[in-house]
Formats: C-alpha cells, structure tokens, sequence
C-alpha cells in the first residue's frame, strides 16, 4: 500500500492528473457527445445541485427536509413568470429565484426547525405536498396558470460566450444547458465547501452530532439552523431555475416540484453519500444513468424486465434506486462515497500535514 | 465572593417537577461538588445553570440574573458546560472540537490549543483523528479541554468519572484539582464517585429529590456518620 504525506510532491501528482482527467471529461462531454447525451448531462447537474443543497441541511445538520421539493418548485417557477410575463433576460432570474426561495425558506425554518426527527419530517413532507395544491388554486392563476403550469419560456436571445462562440438550434441549446448547469454546479459546490470548511461548517456538523453540546458551545442553534435551512433552500431554486431554463416548462405535476423530487433528492443524497461533499455528484450521475437507462424498461418489456417491471409506466428508475439503495445501506452505509473511499485507502493513504500548533 | 448563586432554582420536564427549588452558591476560584444518587436532580441542576433546559427561579452569574437566559449567551458570560456523557462532536476530529469549544471567541485561539494539548497529552497524538474513535477516558479529556477553550470562569462538570477505569478517573480529577488551584478556575462538580470527589472539593452539596438535604464543607461531609452511611459506604 502506497503512503503519501498531504502536500507533498506524488499528492500534488495524483491531485492534478485527477483533476486533467475530470477536465478532459467535462469538455469531452458537451463536444464529443450526441445532443441527447449533452441534455441528460444538463439535467444530472441540476439535480446535484438540489440534492447538494439538501445535504447542506440533512446531511451536514441532521435536519431533515421533505420539502425541497417545493424550493425547487419555487426557482422553476420565478424564473418561468419573470421571464414570460415580465420579459426578464434569464441570468437575473438566479437572483431573484434564489432571494425568494431564501426568505421562504426562512419563513418555513423558523418554526418547522424547532421540531426534530420524524415530526420534522411531516412537517416539511406537508410543505411538499401543500406546494403543488398552491399552484392549481384559483386564485392565484394569474400568477402561475394554475393546473396546466408555464409553457413555452422563450428566451432567444443564447448568449455568446467565449470559447464556445455562437450557439444555434437544438444542439446549440443543449451544449448552453450544459455549461450554464455546470458553472451554476461549480458555483454551488464551492459555496458548500467553504461553508463547511469554516467555523460555520463545525457548528452546523456539532448540531448533528449533539444539539446541546453545541448550545453550550456558545453555537445559536436556531438561528443557525435557520440560515442554513435559508441558503439551502436558495440553492435548490437554482437548481429549479435550471430546469425551467432547460425544458422550457414548468407545470404543478413536474416530477420534481412533487413530493417525489423530494425522495429523488433525498434518494441522490444518500445513495452518493449523505454528509460528503462530493456525494451528491456521484448520486446525481448514478440516477441520471439509471433513470435512462431503464427508461425504456415496463409495460412493452421481455422476459425477466417485463416480468420484474411491466406493471409499471414509468421509468423504474426511482425503484431501482430505491432498491439499490438498501444494497448500499448495506453494504456502504456512507454512500457510494464511502465505498470509494474505503476502496482508496486500500490502495494508498494521505497522511496529513502535521498541524500541531507552534508558536 | 459568590460567583454563582441559585436561589429557589425548579425545573421539570414535561409534568414532573425535577428541582423543587435548589439554593447552591459558589463562591470566586472554589470548586464545588454536588452529590447525590440517581434521579436526585444532579444534572438538571447543571443543564438550569447553563440554560439547556426550561427553569425558573433565580441563577445569578458574577452578580447577573442568567436564569432566563439562552445557552449560548450565557457560555459567551464565562460558564462552560461539560455535559454528562461527554457530547464530544464524533464527526469532528480532535482539534476541529477543541476549535468549536473556541467559538464564542473572536482573538487567536492557538496558544490555547497548544496549551491544553500539553494538560493531555493523548490529546495531541490523537488531534486529527474523529473524537468518535476515542476511548471513553479520552472523549473526556477532550469534553474537559473543549469547554476550557472559551476561557471560561466557572466550569460546569457532570460527572467526568462515568463509565471510566479507576486510574483514568483519578487522573482527570488530578487535572482539574491543578486548574483549580494553580489557575484559580472554579468548578461545580457533579459526582457519584463521592470518596473521589470529597478530596478535591471544599464545598459540598447534597441532593435527594430535587432538595439540598445537606451542604457544608468536604470535611464536615464526610465526618457526618449518617452521611457516610448513606451515600459514602460506610
């Protein structure tokens, strides 16, 4: 088994061949790919992007959130209104999208974060289930068409971005998904880790570890709960923001502003490894493939598939995961992140920089 | 001169009332042990004093009335709380504890650190592993250490010796006997271990139902027959 010292020359070797070749296959991707390819790669990334944001509450809190859903719901739809109705150019809608999912989420979080456990759950899943019934009353069609939802947010005007040059047509949208859903990706991801690596981080994990430890730390746990309940919320209306700007429509019935987007996200967080911050990468990958993989599997299938799955429509994807899920839990109860780990450090250990303090 | 001073101090949880109005007092650089047996009210009486859990009554720190309070402000006037059970954050590893014991403070902190790793040695061995894969005697060293890091007045200790081997125990009592006399630090000490506690105390309280029974020096205490006989073995 190898071993090497954080820091050194073969860490600083391993970090940035590591890091050419997810480079390579960023770029690889969205100019070597069918279009079709380019778009599912669009949409993992916003999915990462909600289950990242709910692991900032679930798996870095000990929160849980059944209603992320809802935030997502939230994103689509402000971008959907502000840019059909309003004539917004796409790039502010973020802002907007993520300042009202923020307050919301604050609203929400200030009394719902005052239960725990199982009662939160509820809590938020009602969230979940209430915000659909929202969009379809009556009295707030004007705003949000009601039952048959937001179609057609047209944007023509795809900026010119350098490097990529002019994009044009199907192919061109796709590729702009792709890079607009990746920055939003990196973006998020990088907010997320210097949360957690700051002083903000330790007192968001010692509120999972013990609550009362953390209030005798001098740690605002309601507060902090709150804000962090806020930022993530914010995050997730990225993501819906994403999705609005990808297909173009945003209805009460979208798979993700449902209750199920909430299990989806919860389902990604956790099968790439709650609590990491690269889990959800690994989750959001997996789903996307598994989701596309199996899509065709179901009514019209074949011997053990059509057996196994022809009682459903829809693609048995969530299932798969679902079950998939239980082997993890299993087997790798850190996630798919865990396992990577684990299989790492059979093959080599960072040892960390020596960090006694000396003065 | 009282540094801490609880008059009539209740608490319950839910309908059962757990204190029915406890007076303790602490004076400036004393350390202090409560005693009693299980369910007497010994750690609710430290959660009131630190303001983990709903009370009323009268708590005055440094001659301020704390007693509705939150936890965190009252950790920022200098009272820091080692729970029972240790609470040692398991994720975090040795020295990311020791930073967040370290929160309500704004000046550096590294002296500090460095300082308590030389109290605990195994502290420092240990700095960069998760506080989760500790021993027992370990966590608590750590809980100990985590809670001086806000520099705090008076130390809160609920029973340190639980769950602990004998000689672990006389250590950490070894340790806050010296930072009780070297560094002045006073210390309200909850114990079941009462032969232990009764040497390094001076004041000693003792709890039955949620009442002060008995209170008087450590000498004193453990010179009453009756006492002895009921919670000192003989």
């Amino acid at each position: 088994m190898l071993k090497i010292k954080e820091g050194s020359l073969q860490h600083w070797a391993i970090r940035i061949v590591g890091f050419a070749l997810l480079a390579l296959l960023v770029i690889y991707i969205p100019t070597q790919s069918e279009t079709a390819r380019i778009g599912q790669f669009a949409s993992a990334f916003t999915l990462i992007i909600a289950a990242m944001s709910l692991n900032m509450v679930l798996g870095f809190t000990g929160q849980i959130s059944l209603g992320h859903s809802a935030f997502f719901g939230i994103g689509g739809y402000t971008a959907a209104i502000l840019i059909r109705d309003h004539g917004w150019s796409p790039g502010y809608t973020f802002y907007a999208a993520a300042v009202i999912a923020f307050v919301v989420g604050c609203l929400i979080g200030l009394p719902v974060l005052r239960i725990r456990g199982a009662y939160l759950a509820l809590v938020t899943l009602a969230v979940a289930v209430l915000f659909p019934t929202l969009l379809r009353w009556k009295k707030l069609e004007w705003l949000t068409d009601g039952a048959k939802g937001i179609d057609s947010v047209k944007y023509d005007d795809l900026p010119v971005w350098p490097i990529l040059g002019e994009l044009k047509g199907r192919d061109g949208r796709a590729v702009f998904s792709y890079w607009l859903g990746l920055l939003v990706l990196v973006i998020v991801y990088l907010v997320c880790r210097g949360l957690i690596r700051s002083r903000v981080g330790r007192s968001l994990i010692a509120i999972r570890d013990n609550e009362t430890a953390a209030a005798v730390m001098g740690v605002n746990v309601t507060r902090t709960k709150v804000l962090i309940f806020g930022i993530s919320a914010s995050m997730c209306a990225l993501a819906g923001v994403l999705a609005t700007l990808n297909s173009g429509v945003v209805t009460p019935d979208g798979q993700f502003v449902t209750l199920l987007g909430s299990i989806i996200f919860l389902l990604i967080m956790v099968v790439g490894g709650a609590g990491t911050l690269s889990g959800p990468i690994i989750g959001g990958l997996v789903y996307v493939w598994l989701d596309n993989t199996t899509r065709g599997i179901g009514t019209d299938s074949s011997g053990v598939l059509g057996f196994v799955f022809g009682w459903t429509d829809q693609s048995p994807a969530t299932l798969i995961l679902g079950l998939a899920l239980i082997v993890i839990m299993l087997f790798a109860p850190t996630g798919l992140m865990g396992l990577l780990r684990k299989l790492t450090r059979r093959i080599m250990t960072i040892i960390p920089r020596d960090i006694s303090p000396t003065q | 001169m009282s540094l801490l001073k609880t008059v009539g101090l209740r608490a319950s949880y839910g309908q059962v009332d757990v204190l029915l109005g406890i007076d303790i007092d602490v004076s400036e650089g004393e350390m202090v042990v409560v005693l009693g047996a299980n369910g007497a009210g010994k750690t609710t009486t430290m959660r009131a004093v630190s303001g983990t859990i709903a009370r009323s009554g009268s708590v005055v720190f440094d001659g301020q009335e704390i007693v509705s309070q939150s936890a965190e402000s009252i950790v920022r006037l200098g009272v820091a709380h080692v729970p029972q059970g240790r609470g040692t954050f398991s994720e975090l590893t040795v020295e990311e504890n020791l930073r967040i014991g370290a929160y309500i403070r704004k000046d550096s902190i590294e002296s500090d650190i460095a300082r308590w790793y030389e109290t605990f040695p195994r502290l420092e061995e240990r700095q960069n592993q998760r506080a989760g894969s500790l021993s027992g005697g370990e966590q608590q060293m750590l809980a100990i250490a985590r809670a001086l890091m806000s520099r705090p007045r008076l130390l809160l200790c609920d029973e340190p010796s639980l769950g602990l081997a004998p000689l672990v125990t006389q250590e950490l009592f070894e340790v806050l006997k010296n930072l009780n006399e070297q560094d002045g630090l006073s210390v309200l000490l909850v114990e079941q271990n009462a032969n232990l506690a009764l040497k390094v105390a001076s004041k000693v309280y003792l709890l039955e139902t949620g009442q002060v029974v008995a209170s008087g020096s450590a000498e004193a205490i453990a010179g009453d027959e009756r006492i002895r006989k009921a919670y000192l073995g003989g």
